[in-house]
């Protein structure tokens, strides 16, 4: 289970594969995931909020980790590590779903040609 | 079995010619000499003296190598010994676990953030800040030695000494020191103009 940071309209998702490695997937790793919970549920939605939201409940999609509970060694020998794993959702190509991040994410992204989701980021560590 | 006297790898000598034959020294008193001493002599080829050189006896390891390489590398990394003085123990003015702790890096933001944990391992030492950014616990481990840190600023002290070195109770949310952005900030502006000057 992973929080998803971005306003796609997912708050909660699943990590059902991770793509291209054997290992559990790290910061920059794209993954499958299936939603579990959608954010601001209700019916007192805006029409251009209900028009937002991308996903459902029930929805497989493409994810990026963003921040990972394990730590991190980075190349100077220090590590970072985060209080919780998240994600950000994407499309087959590669581009966010949503427009923007609400939180924290790992500099690793910049390594891993995620540029996209850098610039939309309040903040990088 | 073989044609020339040189291939006689056993002889100890080779055969030369008379090269001169030997003077009688002329002190002697003449009625000790025999009439007739002409015998030649064979005078072996001049060789230039061979010397063995002696070397010194090797050294051997120093007693602790551990030891030794660490502290040639600390003088690499540390030559004033700032660093080291710093997190040492037996420094009263040290940093100890819970101070607030600011990390300038050559390349990136600085970080600061509760300092949870100093790992000391020599050069290997290390120490764990732990800050809230956007509302998210983000946890740092920072080389002590680690070229790639320009500076480590002690920002606050905690009021009361932590009673343990690992201050890991500092993740549950009932003891999390949340974000320390508004303490640094208020040091940055009260410490840093001033130092700036001093440069």
């Amino acid at each position: 289970m992973l929080t998803c940071i971005d306003n796609s309209g997912a708050a909660l998702v699943e990590c059902a594969q991770v793509l291209k490695r054997k290992k559990p997937a790290g910061i920059g790793d794209k993954i499958v995931v299936v939603i579990q919970k959608q954010r601001s549920l209700g019916h007192d939605l805006s029409a251009a909020a209900q028009a937002a939201v991308k996903v459902r409940r029930g929805d497989v999609c493409h994810a990026v980790v963003v921040r990972t509970k394990k730590k991190y060694r980075r190349p100077d020998g220090s590590y970072i590590r985060f209080d919780d794993n998240a994600c950000v959702l994407v499309n087959k190509s590669g581009d966010p779903l949503g427009t923007r991040l609400n939180s924290v994410v790992g500099e690793e992204l910049r390594r891993k040609k995620w540029s996209k989701i850098l610039s939309l980021a309040p903040m990088n560590v | 079995m073989m044609s020339g006297p040189s291939s006689l790898r056993s002889m100890a000598s080779c055969w030369t010619s008379l090269t001169q034959s030997l003077k009688v020294p002329t002190l002697l008193k003449p009625t000790l000499l025999p009439t007739t001493f002409t015998r030649n002599f064979i005078v072996a080829p001049k060789r230039e003296k061979r010397r063995i050189k002696i070397h010194p006896p090797i050294k051997g390891p120093p007693k602790n190598p551990l030891q030794a390489l660490t502290t040639q590398a600390l003088q690499t990394l540390d030559p004033n010994g700032t660093r080291q003085k710093m997190f040492s123990r037996h420094n009263k003015d040290s940093i100890r676990p819970g101070d607030i702790v600011q990390v300038r890096r050559r390349n990136g933001d600085p970080f600061s953030g509760v300092l949870l944990n100093i790992r000391r391992r020599g050069v290997d030492s290390a120490f764990l800040l732990r800050d809230h950014l956007t509302r998210v616990g983000v946890e740092m481990w920072f080389k002590l030695y680690s070229p790639a840190i320009e500076d480590i600023d002690l920002v606050q002290r905690k009021a009361k000494r932590a009673r343990r070195a690992k201050l890991y109770y500092m993740r549950q949310p009932k003891h999390d020191f949340g974000s320390v952005a508004n303490v640094v900030k208020e040091y940055t502006r009260r410490v840093r103009p001033t130092q700036r000057q001093r440069k």
